[in-house]
């Protein structure tokens, strides 16, 4: 063997390493930089109140599509006319990726003052003690919620600590394609539908019109969160799960007769809707009639089509559902301008002029008052027909919401998509699939 | 190759004069390139250094802590081997990824070789315009690792997909590919042996280094095309087979973005494209176990290197390097 061929043993592996090991470690080595911003800032707050008049730049971070960006823009354009000595940094972004970024940036100390988070991760923040507890700016008035509707503070709270101001509220939406239905003169869905009926509308829709029904909801995990609530259970309680194996057989077993019914989609095509993202979900592409969002994601939808959607609530007892914080602006707890980052999510949240600006895109205004004049002054018929519905519903929300969902959520959420469609590609029974997903779930939350 | 094989030291004419001052005159001269040396260096060096190697030795500590991206270094727990507990006893996702993972390079890595290998002798040949071919079937090559093309495939391979629509001509109705567990991993290693281009070059220049009298030696005494392929070709490129299969086998294994991208990072269907990187990536940066994932890029790192050295050790009994070579 000769001293070229040799050198190939200690040379390839390495560079062809390098780019796994560059992304990992671009966080590692990053770490010396956490440890002195945490240090710079673990006084109690100095600089940048809302009413001083020093300059400050405030970063921001959102998910979202560019109408959302536009929208943001002119709110925060607004604070800085109001505020001339506060200007912003904006960085959005499409949802996918977004969390891993936000990750490096925290691992990197460079976590922006603002950022946009929902429940799929705030636990997790919140407990690794990367967002600011508003709770002492909540009661000394600096920043507002007694305007909020019922529950949606309390659904931002972690640990007794608030940690996410909602920018928006929504519950489970169930859209369907009307144009579809009317064509073929069958009859639209309504709330307060049981689950066997609804399941006997798809399987008849599917019949008549040569479309699926509805998109299998058995691996969407708000459809199974509202179907537990109405059977007395929930998902979480506390750091707990709050089901057992046997709901969901019943879960796996009800969807898989729905397909034996004809009532959803063939596997890959249930598959391609779990796998989409929300322009592109089976009632937009017209591979089902039915698709399981959130209320304020139909505007969003209606943008994909040219038919009419209608929306309703999920199937059962709608007063299973709840007003959910769509999404939470929070407040990095390292941030060197904390007040002045308060004072902004305040005024996004609580002033009429940019409640107006911000409309219903990340879910309806939190603050009812502002909810209210959003709702006489909007133009766009899919948000009146959004804060029509939810406004409804909420009048039928039960008394108890759920807490945030704990530490491991979007982990419980992915393995419920993976063994729901094992159960759909006929690759596990539904007995088997709630085993794996009761242990799946279990593991995620750190649950013994 | 990296720099770090070119000579360090510039060879210098040594004095003739064996004088003791000049002596030391010249060693200090000499000190002085040396130095030389090393500032030029100093840029991969430090990249060395900062971006890999201390990097690398940071996550070797992290894997026995539970570090997350969100908290500091000084926060995260020693945890001993827990992490390296959990991922050979605890998580089943691991030991699927790692079956994925293994089908994936046994069967794309020597289709992919037997694939440039073809297509590298059709094109040794001279022919008009041959250059223009070459350069055709080099192009998916330089697409090669990008997100552009995996989301062609993609979209070319979902059910209602252009591959569908094109089968449909025949009359035949094809899978959902993509969209179904067993045909989503072969769909994959579809995209990497269609990127054959790279060994498929350097085939093509070792084809070329093969003296044509052999072939005209072995015509004489008779010897078919199969013959000499297998008695002429075969054994004159192993060299170069060798180091082919060396560097597809870890890129097999290292196979991330095109899994990443058509299944949407997940893996899906049913875990049926979950690569090792994969699961790695989401363990780290989508579950925050960062702890945990540096674990199991540490076993990574001994697994593929074990299987380099086997297949080096492998080598000896196939590979050919002709003496009459003057290499």
């Amino acid at each position: 063997m000769d001293s070229s061929a040799r050198s190939v043993t200690h040379d390839q592996p390495t560079p062809a390493f390098r780019s796994t090991r560059r992304r990992l470690l671009a966080a590692a080595l990053a770490l010396p930089l956490v440890l002195g911003g945490a240090a710079a800032c673990g006084g109690d707050d100095k600089g940048g109140g809302g009413g001083s008049n020093d300059k400050v730049e405030l970063s921001i971070f959102w998910w979202g599509a560019d109408a959302r960006a536009e929208l943001t823009d002119k709110a925060l354009a607004l604070y800085t006319q109001k505020h001339p000595n506060v200007t912003f940094k904006k960085t959005w972004q499409a949802n996918q990726g977004y969390y891993d970024k936000l990750a490096t940036l925290t691992a990197g100390g460079n976590a922006p003052d603002i950022f946009q988070i929902d429940d799929n991760a705030i636990s997790e923040y919140a407990q690794r003690g990367v967002t600011l507890d508003l709770t002492p700016y909540s009661s000394n008035g600096k920043l507002d919620v007694s305007k909020f509707s019922k529950g949606l503070k309390e659904y931002g709270e972690v640990d007794g600590k608030l940690v996410g101001i909602a920018m928006g509220e929504n519950t489970q939406g169930l859209v369907y394609d009307k144009t579809l239905l009317d064509k073929y003169k069958l009859p639209v869905p309504t709330t307060g539908m049981s689950w066997p009926d609804f399941i006997k509308w798809a399987a008849n829709v599917s019949k008549t019109a040569k479309v699926p029904g509805t998109q299998d909801p058995s691996a969407i995990y708000q459809a199974l969160w509202v179907y537990l609530r109405q059977n007395g259970k929930d998902l979480y309680k506390g750091n707990q799960i709050a089901f057992d194996e046997s709901d969901i057989t019943k879960w796996f077993q009800m969807w898989k007769d729905a397909g034996a019914q004809g009532a959803t989609p063939t596997p890959d095509v249930i598959h391609e809707g779990n796998d989409s993202s929300v322009s592109k979900q089976l009632v937009v592409t017209g591979k089902a009639d039915t698709s399981w969002v959130w209320t304020n994601q139909m505007p969003e939808l209606k943008k994909n089509t040219k038919n009419d959607l209608g929306l309703m609530a999920y199937p059962g007892d709608p007063s299973a559902q709840w007003a959910r914080a769509s999404l939470y602006f929070s407040v990095f707890k390292g941030s060197p301008k904390k007040d002045a980052a308060v004072d902004v999510v305040n005024f996004l949240t609580n002033d009429p002029e940019a409640g107006k600006i911000l409309g219903t895109d990340r879910g309806l205004p939190p603050n009812l008052d502002v909810r209210k004049q959003v709702e006489a002054t909007v133009t766009d018929p899919n948000m009146k027909q959004t804060i029509e519905v939810q406004t409804e519903l909420a009048t039928k929300f039960g008394p108890t919401s759920p807490t945030v969902p704990p530490k491991g959520h979007s982990k419980v959420k992915s393995e419920l998509i993976r063994i729901a469609e094992e159960v759909t590609y006929g690759k596990a029974t539904p007995e088997q699939g709630a085993k794996d997903f009761v242990t799946a779930a279990k593991t995620a939350i750190g649950q013994s | 190759m990296t720099m770090a094989q070119m000579p360090v030291r510039p060879t210098e004419p040594v004095p003739p004069v064996p004088a003791a001052s000049r002596r030391g005159r010249a060693a200090r001269r000499r000190r002085r390139e040396d130095l030389a040396g090393y500032v030029f260096l100093s840029p991969w060096l430090l990249g060395l250094l900062g971006i890999t190697a201390i990097p690398m030795v940071l996550s070797l500590y992290l894997s026995f802590t539970d570090y997350s991206p969100l908290i500091s270094v000084t926060e995260s727990q020693w945890v001993g081997l827990e992490n390296y507990r959990r991922m050979f006893t605890a998580d089943p996702s691991y030991w699927h990824a790692v079956r994925v993972t293994v089908t994936f390079a046994v069967v794309a890595v020597p289709l992919k070789l037997a694939a440039a290998l073809g297509v590298a002798m059709l094109l040794n040949r001279a022919m008009r315009g041959i250059a223009l071919f070459r350069g055709m079937f080099y192009l998916p090559s330089l697409l090669g690792g990008s997100v552009a093309v995996a989301i062609v495939w993609r979209s070319m391979f979902s059910g209602d997909g252009a591959f569908n629509a094109f089968l449909a001509i025949f009359g035949i109705e094809g899978e959902a590919w993509i969209n179904d567990p067993t045909w989503a991993l072969p769909t994959l290693m579809l995209l990497a042996i269609w990127q054959f281009g790279a060994p498929m070059v350097i085939f093509l220049a070792g084809l070329k280094q093969v003296p044509s009298e052999l072939y005209e030696a072995a015509s004489v005494d008779g010897a078919g095309s199969w013959r000499r392929f297998f008695h002429i070709t075969l054994p004159m490129l192993s060299p170069v087979i060798f180091f082919n299969l060396v560097l597809e086998t870890i890129h097999g294994f290292q196979g991330f973005t095109s899994a990443f991208v058509l299944s949407n990072g997940t893996g899906g269907p049913v875990d049926s494209t979950l690569m090792y990187t994969l699961h790695l990536y989401n363990a780290g940066f989508v579950e925050l176990n960062m702890g945990y994932a540096s674990a199991m890029a540490w076993v990574f790192l001994v697994v593929v290197g074990l299987i380099t050295v086997v297949l080096f050790n492998t080598g000896r009994f196939w590979v050919h390097y002709s003496d009459s070579e003057e290499r």
